[in-house]
């Protein structure tokens, strides 16, 4: 019996950015079982189809099976024959697109009756697609797939967060050493990080040779901080006034929208007529947006989530 | 023999080495009388005698000995040996040795006992080379197994032997450790210790009254159960130990620490105790959440907590039925020991609970799973004959738990499975995120102003940074 893949934590713009581990198997191999020879791939002489497939992001992270909890936007039905959902979960740094086909009976079928928008959490395995070069789509095969709470969603952000700034911090550790390949995971080990993740800096320090390597730091940096941010968890008693207005636009889009979305400019005039200045009630509505509680279906267009 | 066979002799040799001494010849033969074709019969000895993986070099050390591993090599000292005379049994082999030899063997990594069916060209405190070696399991712990086709041989003291070997003088001794770093490897052991829990029971041994004495030890890096054989005046609840030499025992996976009539035990008071990491008061707090790495990493572990999101819900899980003998799961109206038994109702959850370092599967008993999925037994079962679908109870819980969030305490151990968590307590964490963001967002800012200064202090890194 093979060890469970373990989920892992990953915000969008950082799964939309990993890539195909070019040497499968290579050195990933989770904890080593006691009598470490003897693991199963090792007494088929070679890895066999059942070795996981792994993804490799810009900060090390190897990706086979994820989790995510995020906002349901969209969902398609896309295939030959209509057979594959293909839907949209948000997160405050972008999208997980997620298919499910008729191998995801589960998933396929959660999909087919959810409506959207909803808080969902999933997991599922990453794949990468690649119809040609310079094109690449990374996805989820969905697994499981639930409806949930805010407050997951909140929990999930913060556990991704905590995960994510780890392995911010652990690559800013490798990129100053001077170190590489081999030593530099060797190093990183030493210096408390995990041997996976060091295994995955210095994979991924090897295929990208750093460069890009800091301005994708910085925007995921900042991304995380306005994520963060934008969670507003002490909104109760230190910002009620904030929570007041986002309270009020919600209502409003609700009111105006009748289930649909609304004209975001008629929207604007209509809260400025009830006496809110426009750029309070545009500061809430990106606040709102950003905290997934209402989108943005098309261009000009706000939805209010649930 | 023929010449239609002698390249697979050959190849066996190549492979196998010596395959006269070692019977493995004889075992060739024996499958080409039974007809089977001499390739095959070459492969299926190759498999069975680890001929496929000797570019392998596979000799193991003590810690990396688990369940069920054929064909391995390993150096050790031997600590204890005696032999035991085996009356021959009805239905015994001809010739099969009539006495086992058991002992100790260790080296830097820990200790393992062993049993031999042959006599080994050595004494106590020599160190031994064993191939073909193979593991079992034997009272909940792995025992090393040489068997009449293993080679042994001793290696001379000196010039062959690891120079990272310790004497038998050091490998003997019970080591002084933190009971986080008691396991399975430990055959003895010695440790300070807090009493957190204690109870007496009488039992009834070979015929005789005696009284048991079991409960919980702590320090600052774990919890242990222990039992006692031996009356401990003077210890109680909260009392602050010192161990010596007190057996390792291994109970569903988890270490235990057992005092027999060699232990030593003594009660620490006055400044010795205060000098100590911990006090009872300390040990009595609720045990600090582990990562699931951690969990995945130990072999067994004794009341931990963990926390994580339930990522699938298994097969198995919701109304099932026990067999009143064992309380196995009826499967198809019979139990796999009992044969058609009346089943007991019962309610159970398997989960898969991941945190993003681990994956770790939870059991949960009736009273979890009810508080969890929020449905008493009687609910679920009501709801299970509602609906036309055998899985009603199985649908309602994947939608009820999957995704949601537990912190779960209770015992983690090892199986052939890998590792697996039986819940005692679970509930919903209680740690405050607001908490956790603004501590995340001070990293993220501490990192930026990092990159900044050291953007200034070497213009040369910056630039590959931007580049």
């Amino acid at each position: 019996m093979l060890k469970r893949e373990v989920a892992k934590r990953v915000f969008a713009k950082e799964f939309e950015a990993a890539r195909n581990l070019e040497a499968p198997g290579r050195g990933v191999a989770p904890e080593p079982l006691p009598g470490g020879a003897l693991r199963a791939e090792d007494r088929m002489g070679e890895k066999d189809s059942k070795t996981p497939n792994f993804l490799l992001s810009p900060l090390g992270l190897l990706i086979n099976r994820v989790f995510v909890v995020g906002v349901l936007t969209e969902i398609d039905n896309v295939g030959e024959q209509n057979d594959m959902w293909k839907a949209r979960v948000v997160d405050p740094t972008g999208a997980f697109t997620v298919y499910a086909g008729q191998f995801q009976p589960e998933a396929s079928i959660f999909f087919s009756t959810v409506e959207v928008p909803a808080f969902v959490a999933l997991s599922g395995k990453a794949r990468v697609f690649e119809p040609e070069a310079g094109s690449v789509f990374v996805s989820v095969r969905a697994e499981e797939v639930n409806v949930v709470d805010e407050e997951l969603r909140n929990r999930w952000v913060v556990d991704t967060a905590e995960q994510t700034v780890e392995r911010l911090e652990a690559f800013s550790k490798a990129l100053s050493s001077g170190f590489s390949g081999f030593e530099l995971s060797e190093y990183l080990v030493k210096t408390g990080v995990p041997a996976e993740l060091a295994e995955g800096i210095s994979l991924a320090l090897e295929q990208e040779g750093g460069r890009h390597h800091g301005e994708f730091l910085r925007q995921l940096g900042g991304a995380l901080k306005e994520g963060l941010r934008a969670l507003n968890l002490d909104s109760k008693d230190a910002e009620g006034a904030e929570a007041d207005i986002k309270e009020f636009a919600l209502e409003l889009m609700r009111e105006m929208g009748k289930g649909k979305g609304v004209d975001y400019g008629i929207f604007l005039k209509e809260a400025a007529f009830r006496g809110v200045p426009e750029e309070t009630v545009e500061e809430a509505v990106r606040s709102l947006l950003a905290e997934g509680q209402c989108y943005e279906p098309r261009i000009g267009v706000i939805r209010p989530v649930s | 023999m023929n010449e239609k066979i002698a390249p697979h002799l050959e190849e066996l040799t190549r492979a196998l080495g010596d395959i006269e001494a070692t019977g493995i010849r004889a075992e060739f033969e024996k499958l080409l009388a039974f007809r089977v074709p001499p390739d095959v019969a070459k492969q299926s000895l190759l498999r069975k005698f680890g001929g496929a993986q000797q570019s392998l070099k596979k000799e193991l050390k003590v810690k990396d000995l688990a369940p069920n591993l054929k064909n391995f090599e390993i150096n050790g000292r031997i600590l204890e040996l005696s032999e035991k005379a085996l009356r021959p049994t009805e239905g015994t082999v001809e010739g099969r040795p009539s006495t086992l030899y058991t002992g100790v063997l260790a080296d830097e990594t820990g200790s393992v006992p062993f049993s031999s069916w042959q006599e080994l060209p050595c004494q106590v405190g020599e160190v031994i080379n064993v191939k073909n070696a193979h593991t079992r399991v034997w009272k909940n712990r792995v025992r090393l197994s040489i068997k009449e086709r293993s080679l042994v041989s001793k290696v001379p003291e000196g010039a062959g032997t690891p120079a990272s070997l310790p004497s038998l003088e050091e490998l003997s001794k019970s080591p002084v450790k933190k009971l986080r770093d008691i396991s399975s490897l430990d055959l003895s052991v010695s440790a300070a210790a807090s009493v957190l829990q204690l109870s007496h029971r009488d039992v009834v041994v070979k015929g005789r009254q005696a009284t048991v004495i079991s409960g919980v030890l702590a320090d600052e890096t774990a919890r242990l159960p222990f039992t006692s054989w031996a009356k401990l005046p003077g210890v109680d609840i909260g009392s602050i130990i010192r161990f010596d030499t007190a057996a390792v025992r291994m109970f569903r996976g988890v270490p235990s620490v057992e005092f027999l009539a060699g232990t030593r035990v003594s009660v620490i008071d006055g400044p010795e105790a205060g000098e100590l990491a911990f006090s009872f008061e300390s040990v009595k707090k609720d045990p600090v959440p582990l990562k699931m790495r951690e969990v995945e990493a130990r072999d067994g572990l004794f009341d931990v907590v963990t926390s994580g999101n339930v990522v699938s819900v298994r097969p198995g899980s919701g109304v099932i039925s026990r067999c009143p003998e064992c309380g196995r799961a009826v499967q198809k109206g019979s139990c796999r020991m009992h044969g058609k038994v009346e089943g007991v109702r019962d309610m159970r959850i398997k989960a898969v609970l991941d945190d993003g370092t681990g994956t770790v599967p939870v059991m949960f008993n009736r009273e979890l799973s009810e508080l969890i999925y929020g449905k008493t037994l009687e609910e679920a079962e009501a709801l299970m004959y509602s609906d036309i679908s055998k899985d009603a109870v199985f649908e309602d819980l994947r939608r009820i738990l999957t995704g949601r969030v537990l912190s779960v305490r209770g015992n983690a151990s090892r199986t052939e499975y890998g590792v697996s968590f039986v819940a005692e307590s679970v509930r919903a964490p209680e740690d405050d995120l607001a908490v956790r963001a603004v501590e995340l967002l001070h990293r993220l800012d501490s990192m930026e102003e990092n990159r900044v200064r050291s953007r200034a202090v070497s213009p040369v890194a910056g630039e590959v940074d931007d580049a």
